[in-house]
């Protein structure tokens, strides 16, 4: 933002931001186009875009509107009719399918059909219909917002869609993909998440090639949530992975999505039409939809650590579940052993399990399965009703399913016997080799 | 005719978003990866021509990666770090020395590049400084701005499905100094070109090497248009490719001319299929073509007989420029009736079938049927330009230029949104080194050696040697005479240093302790191009000067023939200490 002095002038002289203004300073005149300054915060720096396309910072004595420009932002209807056997897309934000409209500043879903089909000319082959759910940073989603995505969701299923697409920030995709794989059951048709690494602004963007292999996949036989990122750095091929078992590895990486504890279920080229099956998975069609969308998020997931303090873990009484990332095989400190110097949080679990509070564990390793019959912590934990053990989860995996399952029932024995049954492909009975 | 100049000179200091080295090395890749990058809108919402053009060939990137030269951030596997302090402070010194007003606030840009030699898909490149000037002997030349930019990748090998790129040298910091049109004429070129690189090497600061100062021109004409000319790497080569563009820009408003007067009313879209004519045809390429798949595609075009074979350029013919054209939908180019079509192979027979389809004057394209369509379509854009087009040209080694790319405009920039801008505050101003400037440096040079030396000293690529040299104490004059002429004959001889400047501090730091004479100094400095020290080089060689009684036996033996002894001893004994010995004989 702009000084209160600078917007006062601007205002005074009915200069917008993106009309051409000249700038004088104590040794030159400038010619340019008003731009918004991109940070926060308040200055007096004017940022001018020359002809040249370079944008500087320069501090004016004075300056004067030239030339307005009136192009303002086409405001284009964000949803379009759909036919049975569609392909649905569905933009709920993120890096994928966002652009900056500069002259204002704001970020702008680049999800209208138009524009969708503009970036992405080889969409014309499949028939798609698209709409805006919403748009958000991936981090600002909650519980709230994974009940919209199903519904959606749902209503497509309805109308006749063949699949959909759902576009999607990457950092907390994979608790919406788990949370919506727990949501509904039983899919007949293909529901993909898919987002981008690099932003759709650059040229190298892997947007492109994620979404259309999604868009690809979308018409395959298969019947269950899948995530579609890259499978390597390179602009090859993409992973669908299963929307309960894969997790985001790496902040920056296109491949940074692997799946865990499983194998990817296909390999996918739109190219070369490869679909390759890597491991099983559940076909379209079979059977109807399971609808069970009630969540209950009001769920604590703690990191366990060296030193963590059992105060901390008695506070969460005021939650309905836990869900621990504990150490190794599943541990935490106990105190029960070696007491001296040990503070542990047994107590505290052993007290919120005895106040009907699910206590749930996975692991902090993320790959390996949760053991409690290794270590004397381990047991204990199992012995105070602690769940999870033998489970081969991700934390965000054990996160959503007990907000799935705790709004399915209040009853203890009932959400344990939930939590320990595979729903979604979340648990598995093998440990694969990899 | 205007002409205009950009230079671009790596800096001396690691990669400008990241921490990589760039002292570049011989090494091998340690892995390669492969991209593709497609046209995006910019902030304006525009896309920019050049990208445009490139992105129809939809090549395939392969980058060959190097440990000790990349990270994530050039594989675009990462945010860009923050911008290089040590290269930002060194552009600035570069514009305080070019009289330029350095902005308040540095916007880091991407310039959007999708030949493949950014992974990106962009440059980072950012205006540091506006309205500088540098004197000449024409007058001052205004210089418009200067930016701080990455270096791109380096290409390996590019066809029309594929390009490779070396990704060790992108990102290295390179300062970009455009002038105005302000030259007067190719000599004032080259003299502008040689003052800018004399400033930029005297801060000491700059990369320097083949390869790390490149030049692009901009030449515009009476009537004619802007034309960008990039990678000069040879200031000689500046005049020949200023009388060349300019050549070709009259030649191609001449050819204007005689259409309009022939009254030739453009060419119309007519492509058709003449496959059928090469069913048994000799023409080698055209038989290879056919056997993979690929179409014969004709157009006619009326009135250019005689025009497409009109040479603009040495060995470059307007029949090229529509080749040129052509290559932009990816085929390899065209052939035209002003060819020698029996060259081909293309029989008698043939061609008078080619001409009873097409007429008299045409072009033809070997290539996928798409493919082959896109470039007669380019061929008939090309060919119905009523002016000289607007253009980023190839320089070729020999002095003629190329069509790349349309000239890129300013929707080829936005803003790097991960980069915040940054402010130059009084603390960065006052980190600014103030080195000498050039003017001052030659006027100190001037007092140290004779005018003509330090004339030589002052354009040489040593010029920081010779000053670390007079700093440890070195005699100027044979600091200078030895950069200027013992390096260069040696390297007649094929000897060459791998460190310059670690060789000759060592070797006057031997001198110094008068361990051999002046005359011994290309003999010393042969041995220590292997490596070895000045010391043991002076002792393996036996280059020990001859001095006190042995000096006076000499004398004695060689009956005080200065000439003899001189003949005799000319590496090991001083000529003023003979003569003073000789005189006190005397």
């Amino acid at each position: 933002m702009y000084s209160k002095k600078i917007l006062d002038k601007l205002k005074k002289k009915k200069i917008d931001i993106g009309d051409t203004i000249t700038v004088k300073t104590k040794d030159h005149i400038y010619e340019g186009l008003l731009m918004p300054r991109p940070t926060l915060g308040d200055s007096d720096v004017l940022v001018l875009k020359l002809n040249t396309g370079y944008n500087i910072g320069i501090t004016a004595d004075s300056f004067e509107l030239v030339a307005t420009t009136s192009a303002k932002v086409e405001t284009e209807k964000t949803e379009e009719p759909k036919k049975k056997g569609d392909i649905a897309i569905l933009g709920c934000g993120g890096t994928i399918a966002s652009r900056v409209e500069y002259k204002t500043g704001a970020v702008y879903p680049s999800i209208t059909p138009k524009e969708l089909r503009t970036t992405f000319p080889e969409l014309e082959k499949w028939p798609i219909h698209s709409k805006q759910v919403f748009s958000l940073f991936s981090e600002d989603m909650n519980a709230y917002h994974w009940k919209l995505i199903a519904d959606e969701i749902e209503q497509e299923i309805k109308d006749g869609s063949q699949g959909v697409v759902i576009m999607h920030g990457t950092d907390t995709l994979t608790y919406t993909s788990s949370a919506i794989s727990f949501m509904l059951q039983n899919l007949p048709i293909p529901v993909i998440f898919v987002g981008s690494q690099r932003s759709s602004d650059r040229p190298s963007s892997e947007n492109k090639m994620n979404l259309i292999n999604s868009v690809f996949s979308a018409t395959r036989d298969f019947g269950e949530v899948a995530v579609c990122m890259h499978a390597s750095t390179n602009d090859d091929f993409c992973y669908l992975h299963r929307g309960t078992k894969v997790r985001k590895m790496h902040t920056s990486r296109r491949d940074a999505f692997k799946s865990i504890n499983a194998k990817p279920m296909f390999a996918v080229d739109y190219r070369t039409k490869r679909f390759e099956e890597l491991s099983e998975h559940k076909k379209r069609n079979k059977g109807d939809l399971i609808s069970k969308k009630k969540l209950n998020d009001n769920v604590a997931l703690v990191y366990v650590h060296p030193g963590i303090k059992p105060d901390l873990i008695s506070k969460l009484d005021s939650y309905d579940g836990v869900v621990l990332m504990a150490t190794g095989l599943g541990q935490v400190p106990t105190g029960v052993f070696e007491g001296k110097h040990v503070k542990g949080i047994y107590k505290p679990i052993k007290e919120l399990i005895a106040s009907d509070i699910p206590v749930v564990v996975s692991s902090q390793c993320i790959t390996g399965r949760v053991c409690l019959r290794v270590y004397s912590n381990g047991r204990l934990l199992k012995d105070a009703g602690v769940i999870g053990d033998d489970a081969d989860w991700t934390p965000e995996a054990a996160f959503t399913k007990l907000c799935w399952a705790l709004g399915q029932t209040k009853k203890m024995d009932e959400v344990r016997k939930l939590m320990e049954t595979d729903i979604a492909g979340e648990l598995s009975s093998r440990s694969i080799l990899e | 005719m205007k002409i205009g100049i950009e230079i671009h000179q790596r800096l001396d200091s690691s990669k400008l978003f990241c921490n990589c080295s760039s002292n570049l090395t011989e090494g091998e890749p340690v892995f390669t990866i492969q991209r593709k990058l497609h046209p995006v809108l910019s902030e304006l919402g525009e896309t920019d021509d050049a990208s445009r053009v490139e992105s129809a060939k939809r090549r395939l990137f392969e980058y060959h990666v190097f440990s000790e030269n990349n990270c994530l951030v050039e594989m675009d596997e990462e945010p860009p770090r923050n911008m290089n302090r040590k290269a930002l402070l060194i552009a600035l010194e570069i514009a305080k020395q070019l009289n330029a007003t350095i902005v308040e606030e540095v916007y880091v840009m991407r310039k959007i590049v999708i030949d493949g030699s950014n992974t990106s898909g962009f440059q980072r490149t950012s205006v540091i400084a506006l309205n500088g000037h540098v004197h000449t002997s024409k007058g001052s030349v205004r210089i418009t701005s200067i930016a701080l930019e990455e270096e791109s990748a380096g290409i390996i090998s590019s066809s029309d499905s594929k390009a490779s790129y070396r990704l060790d040298r992108l990102g290295i910091p390179l300062v970009e100094i455009t002038t105005a049109p302000d030259i007067k004429d190719a000599a004032h070129l080259r003299e502008t070109a040689e003052k800018i690189g004399m400033i930029l090497r005297a801060t000491g600061k700059v990369a320097r090497g083949l390869g790390t100062i490149r030049q692009d021109v901009n030449i515009s004409t009476e009537g004619g248009a802007r034309v960008e000319i990039k990678g000069a790497q040879d200031l000689k080569m500046l005049p020949d490719l200023v009388e060349n563009e300019s050549k070709r820009q009259l030649e191609l408003l001449k050819i204007i001319h005689d259409l309009r007067s022939k009254q030739v009313a453009g060419v119309k879209k007519s492509i058709c299929d003449v496959t059928s004519i090469f069913k048994k045809t000799d023409a080698t390429l055209i038989k290879k073509g056919l056997e993979s798949g690929s179409v014969v595609l004709g157009q006619s075009l009326p009135g250019f007989a005689g025009i497409l074979g009109r040479e603009l350029q040495p060995k470059k013919r307007f029949g090229t420029e529509l080749s040129n054209y052509a290559k932009m939908a990816g085929v390899k180019g065209i052939i035209h009736s002003d060819e020698n079509l029996s060259k081909y192979k293309i029989s008698e027979d043939e061609q008078r079938h080619l001409q009873k389809q097409l007429g008299e004057c045409f072009a033809l394209v070997v290539a996928p049927e798409p493919q082959a369509k896109a470039a007669l379509e380019y061929v008939i854009q090309r060919a119905n330009m009523e002016f000289v087009p607007e253009e980023t040209r190839k320089a070729n080694p020999d002095a003629t230029s190329s069509y790349m790319r349309p000239l890129p405009g300013k929707a080829r920039l936005y803003p790097e949104t991960d980069v915040p801008p940054i402010p130059v505050t009084k603390e960065l101003l006052e980190s600014v080194e103030s080195t000498e400037s050039l003017e001052d440096k030659q006027k100190k040079l001037e007092k140290l050696l004779n005018k003509e030396l330090a004339a030589k000293m002052i354009k040489s690529r040593y010029l920081h040697v010779f000053e670390l040299l007079v700093k440890a104490k070195a005699d100027p004059k044979i600091a200078a005479t030895t950069i200027e002429n013992t390096l260069v004959s040696l390297r007649r001889e094929g000897i060459e240093f791998q460190d310059v400047e670690k060789a000759l501090l060592d070797m006057f730091e031997e001198f110094n302790k008068d361990t051999f004479v002046k005359a011994a100094i290309p003999e010393v400095l042969k041995g220590m191009a292997k490596g070895a020290s000045a010391e043991s080089v002076v002792k393996v060689y036996r280059l020990q000067k001859i001095t006190g009684d042995e000096l006076k036996k000499i004398i004695e033996d060689e009956n005080h023939d200065l000439k003899a002894i001189m003949a005799k001893h000319r590496l090991q004994v001083d000529p003023a200490e003979v003569a003073k010995l000789l005189k006190a004989k005397k």
